[in-house]
This record gives C-alpha cells, structure tokens and sequence, in this order.
C-alpha cells in the first residue's frame, strides 16, 4: 500500500492516523482561537486570578464557552453524519438534508416557535422545548422514513432516496403551513433560525444536546468496517456477511439523534455535512476507519472558525453563520479539486 | 454459530440502544437548569434602572424617545431599525432587534438595555441576564396612548421624578386630543375601508390584519381594515383583495417602489377595479413613521386621518 512506502516501518502511526491526529489537532487549535477571541476583549491570562471584572469571567464562562462547544458539536455531528450518509447511497451528493431529517428537525422547531406561545409551558421546561420539538420533528421524520421504505419493498437505496424526497416535500409543506399561520414576530424569530446561528448557546441546553450527539455519533462510528465493505454494493456486502439493513437503519438512525439534537440549537448550518466529508476524503482517503473520525476534527474546526468570524466581522452586530460556512469551505474545496486533478 | 445466538445477540444490542435513547431523553428533561448570577434585572415594564449612563437600545421607537426626551447622550449603541433621527446613524449597530448577539451588546459595556416589547432572540435575553446587566422590555401597545405610555415607561426607567413624568405627559396631552379630533371627523362622515399593504410581493398583496401595527394606525386615524379577519401580516389572494373592495390603500413608500411605483400599483388587477384603484386613492406613508410606534407616530395619525378626509369627500 502507497502509504506504508512513504513511512519507514518502526513509526507506530501509519500516514492517516497522522492525518487523523492533525485534524484532532487542528479543531482543538480552531476551539483555543475561537475562546481567546470575540466581541469583548477578554483577558486569558488573568481571568483566573481573582481582580478580573465578572463580567469577563461570564461572558468567557457561560457565552462564550458553550458557544464554541456547540459549533464544534454541530459541526463534528453535520460532517460524520454526511460522510456515512454519502457512504451508505454511494453517493457524493447524500447530506442529512437529503433523508429529511434537518427539514424534519426544522418543522419541529418551527412548529414549536409558532404553537409554544399557546402552550404555556412551565419556565423550567420552556429553554427545552425548542430543542425537544426538533429531536421529536427529526425522529418522527425518521420513523416515517423507515415505515414507509419498508411497506415499499424493503430498503433498496432508491426507495430509500426516493421516499426521503417525498418526506423532505412534506416537512416543506408544513414549515410552509406553520410559517403562514406565524404572526408578524413569530415569522420574524422563523426566518432568523432558519438561518442558523450558535449564539443561543448555554450550558443547559449544550450539555444535553452533546449527549444526544455523542450517541449518535457513537452509532455512526460503529459502522465504519460495514460501511467500507458497503461500497462494494448492497448484494456483495450481504454475501460478505454484513447485515446490510441493520447497517442502514443505525446510519439513518445515528444520523437523526446527531443532526436533530444539533440543528435544535443551532438552526440552519449550511455546507458542512455535504462538503467536510469530501475534504477529508481527499486528505486521508476513503476508509471510513478513518474518514468519520477526520469528519469530527474537520467538521468542528471549520463550523468554530466560521462562528468565530460570525461574531468578530460586523461587531457589535453579527453575521448568519451559514453564510460563512460556505464562504470558508467552498473555495477551500475548490483548490483540493484542482489539486486532485493534476496529480 | 447458530443463527439464533446472532439475532439474540442483535436483539440485546438494540434493546441496549432503546434504553440509551429513552434514557438520553429523561436525562434532557431533567438536566438542571443551571441558574448563575444572583443579581438578576430584568424586568418587563418601566422599574427604574439602578445605572442607566449607558444604553443599549434595540428597537427604532425607543431610540426616538431617548432622543425625544434629550437623553441621546446615554446611548452607547442602537440596533439596525434605528433610523430616526438621522443621527441615530452615528452609533454602532448591534443588528437587527430580534437577532441580538449577547457577546456583541456586552463588549459595548452597557450598563442598561433598553428595547423594544420583541426584542429578543429570548436565548440571548437570558444569556445578557446571566451577566446581571439590567433589561428593560418596554411594553408596546398599539394606540395614541400607548405611545405616550411608551414615553413615560422610558423616562420612568431612566429615573425621571413623578412630576417631570407628568409634565412629559402633559406635553402630549394636545396631541392625543387633536388625533381624537381628526379620527371623529373622518368616523363622523363614514369610516373610509383600508387595506394597508406592505407591498406587492411578486404581484401578490401583503396585507396588514388584526393585531398589527399597521391595524392600530388605522383604529387610531379612523379608517377600518378591510383585513381584520386574519392575524398579523398575511399574503392575500387577488381575489380576497377584489372582494374586500378598499376605498383607500396605504402602503410604505419602500414597498410602493419594491412594487414597481405607484402606476403599476393602481393598475394592478387586484387594485385597478376596488374603489381605491379607481378614485386613485392610495396613500404612499413611511413606513417606520407610521408603523414604528413611536413619538411620530402621533403626527403621523393626524395626517393619515387627514388624507382619509380628503379622499373621503373626493367620493362624494
């Protein structure tokens, strides 16, 4: 193999374990910028000693902290939910948009902005609610998938694919419904979440949210031998003794519990799940060993240095995230395709 | 290795992921929620601020009344709807009023935020409360007094005395009568049908309903929405618009410009047969004045109430 002949053989770590490492390395780099840098200028060195003013210590402690874990989160659970999901169809194309669970996950959030006034939920469950609607609306999602997949003739990629379309049209037609009944400050809260944005971070609703991610990402994990043996296609994987439904359920469910508990806090984040995988794909490799593990590193780095830009540009004001998601990797992407290309 | 064994083994696994999921969810539910800060301030009314030299105010009307009251020294920032008087423009945006970014208000160092009944987004307001900085949310309703009520709550806020209160709201004691005045004259003669329209977005009217600032503009000029059946703003049909028959539309001038000026307005199918598109009765207003709610709002309503008349007896 081409990556034994580059390292002599008594160095431990083979060339994408390196790699892997790096990116590990890097999304920790990207989370020390994003917690040394900001709108308010924050004294590291001294915010422990006691003379540092509150306000710092807050801002630093209970804003700006859960704020990088949750881009870092989100963006780790966008990029290894669309690297499994892009090997489990085959296709370059798949994101956790394309099975409907962030349209899912958007219809519970909006469905919950719009219906939660009229619920009049108590204060102590009222942080959650948002968060909990989007889980629910990603999982409902989910279910409808795997229902109706298997009422269709089991769960062959197209029908997979093709009922995904149909419930990404349904989740559209009732974000639609929800957005025509809203009123005028309803409708507004809507269009700025669709957006997406991580400064609604706090640690009790991040820590939460981290645990659901961290299952999901552990399922999707899980299926990084299968997935590999899964690019030979469905049939060939069978004869080789994976338990190819088994392995689709757990990426789609895997998926739902990352991307939903996610998109809950964070809203709309564009490009990571599509793009991040294809970066790494081309910096380590296919084997999903380890291109879901360079997916987290990635993923995080890239989602907390758009953050970082988002509420250091235009400070005091801030820009959609979204934006500068693509604005970051679309031209990064770009280059590695040129540089593919000429080697 | 018998089959058996594999699904058993397979059933154990899922069963296991079930009850980390369930528990996954309970444990969602039941997360403290972590309460920091002791010194809490944030209040929905007009309690007075404890240290209001530095203002950060999110909403357009509030920044008017500060400048109303000739408080404009203690703003330190506005946000985005800001933008009368001209020299609201002279201080740094922290965005639009419903999208705050609490790291952004802070590094300005404020000791108050003032805004607007929808300021928000509300995970924001807590994440500024956390810091123990004071909030005041001033209430809005929409109506002549309301806007004075609006006036008061922010000198209220600012620790302006009982009697410098009153004096303020003397000072607008006129004009609230004079707005009664106009809005009989125009009720006495028949209340004319408005349809107040943001614009036409892709030909097709967005309409002002009930609960809408727009509505109580009209409640306060004297005019009845042709609207009033449906909640806030809304995209209505063609038809909707034909049968609703207004004698008079108001529409914001940056709408009646999105919408390609007043010809292509008055000629537009769902206009050009209402009795507003005939007689030429469209209002072209600005549209914060009118609807921003605050101090010029009032003048506002005198003139709309005005052009209702004239266009009133134009019909006759």
């Amino acid at each position: 193999m081409s990556r034994k002949r580059r390292f002599p053989e008594n160095i431990a770590l083979d060339a994408e374990q390196l790699k892997v490492l790096a990116l590990a390395c890097c999304a920790l780099v990207c989370a020390a910028l994003g917690l040394a840098n900001g709108a308010l200028d924050i004294d590291l060195m001294s915010l422990s000693a006691d003379g540092s003013p509150e306000i710092q210590r807050v801002v630093f402690s209970e804003i700006r902290s859960p704020r990088v874990f949750l881009a870092g989160l989100v963006g780790a659970a966008l990029a290894t939910s669309g690297a499994t999901l892009q090997g489990l169809f085959r296709n370059p194309l798949a994101d956790p948009g394309l099975i409907g669970v962030s349209s899912g996950a958007a219809l519970g959030a909006v469905a919950m902005i719009v219906w939660g006034a009229q619920l009049d939920l108590p204060d102590r469950i009222l942080p959650y609610a948002l968060p909990l609607a989007s889980v629910l609306g990603a999982f409902l999602v989910t279910i409808f998938l795997f229902y109706f997949s298997a009422l269709f003739g089991g769960f062959n990629i197209i029908t997979l694919l093709l009922v995904g379309i149909a419930v990404n049209a349904f989740a559209t037609v009732g974000i639609g419904l929800f957005q025509f009944l809203a009123d005028d400050g309803q409708l507004r809260s809507l269009v700025f979440w669709t957006m997406g944005s991580f400064g609604r971070a706090s640690w009790s609703s991040v820590l939460p949210a981290a645990g659901l991610i961290a299952v999901g990402a552990i399922l999707l994990l899980a299926q990084r031998h299968n997935l590999d043996v899964l690019q030979l296609g469905d049939a060939e994987a069978g004869h080789l003794g994976v338990d190819v439904n088994s392995v689709k359920k757990m990426v789609i469910l895997g998926s739902a519990v990352a991307v939903g508990a996610g998109v809950a806090l964070s809203g709309i984040v564009g490009f990571v799940g599509l793009v991040v995988p294809h970066l790494v794909r081309l910096i380590i490799g296919p084997r999903h060993k380890y291109l879901l593990p360079g997916c987290i590193g990635l993923g995080a780095s890239i989602s907390i240095v758009a953050d970082l830009l988002s509420r250091t540009i235009i400070v005091p004001a801030e820009l959609p995230v979204s934006l500068l998601t693509s604005a970051i990797g679309a031209p990064f992407f770009l280059y590695l395709i040129g540089r593919m290309k000429t080697l | 290795m018998s089959i058996k064994t594999k699904d058993a083994r397979k059933l154990e696994t899922l069963t296991k992921i079930k009850r980390l999921a369930v528990g996954c969810l309970v444990y969602t539910f039941l997360f403290p929620q972590v309460s920091f800060g002791s010194n809490i301030d944030n209040k929905s009314g007009c309690a007075v601020a404890p240290d209001p030299s530095s203002i950060v105010v999110a909403g357009g009307s509030i920044t008017e009344i500060l400048f109303l009251l000739g408080e404009e020294d203690r703003i330190a920032a506005v946000d985005r709807t800001s933008n009368y008087p001209a020299q609201a423009a002279n201080f740094p945006v922290i965005g639009y009023v419903r999208a705050l970014s609490a790291e952004g208000v802070l590094s300005l160092a404020p000791s108050l935020v003032l805004g607007e009944d929808d300021m928000g987004p509300l995970e924001v307001m807590s994440q500024l409360e956390s810091t123990g900085i004071s909030i005041r949310r001033i209430p809005e309703k929409y109506s002549a007094t309301g806007i004075v009520d609006k006036i008061i709550c922010v000198a209220e806020v600012l620790g302006y005395s009982k009697s410098d209160r009153t004096q303020i709201r003397q000072r607008f004691v006129d004009q609230v009568e004079e707005i009664a005045r106009f809005r009989d004259k125009v009720v006495e003669r028949q209340r004319p049908k408005v349809a107040v329209i943001m614009a036409l977005r892709d030909g097709v009217p967005f309409a002002a309903g009930d609960n809408t600032s727009a509505n109580g503009i009209l409640e306060m000029a004297g005019g009845e929405n042709v609207f009033s059946g449906f909640q806030g703003w809304k995209p209505v049909s063609l038809e909707l618009m034909v049968g609703a028959n207004p004698s008079i539309i108001v529409m914001p001038e940056r709408g009646l410009r999105m919408s390609g000026g007043r010809e292509a307005v008055l000629s537009h199918p769902s206009v050009r047969v209402t009795a507003a598109g005939k007689n030429d009765g469209l209002i072209v207003v600005d549209g914060m004045t009118l609807l921003g709610f605050g101090p010029r709002t009032l003048q506002a309503s005198i003139d709309l109430s005005s052009e209702f008349a004239r266009i009133n007896s134009q019909e006759r």
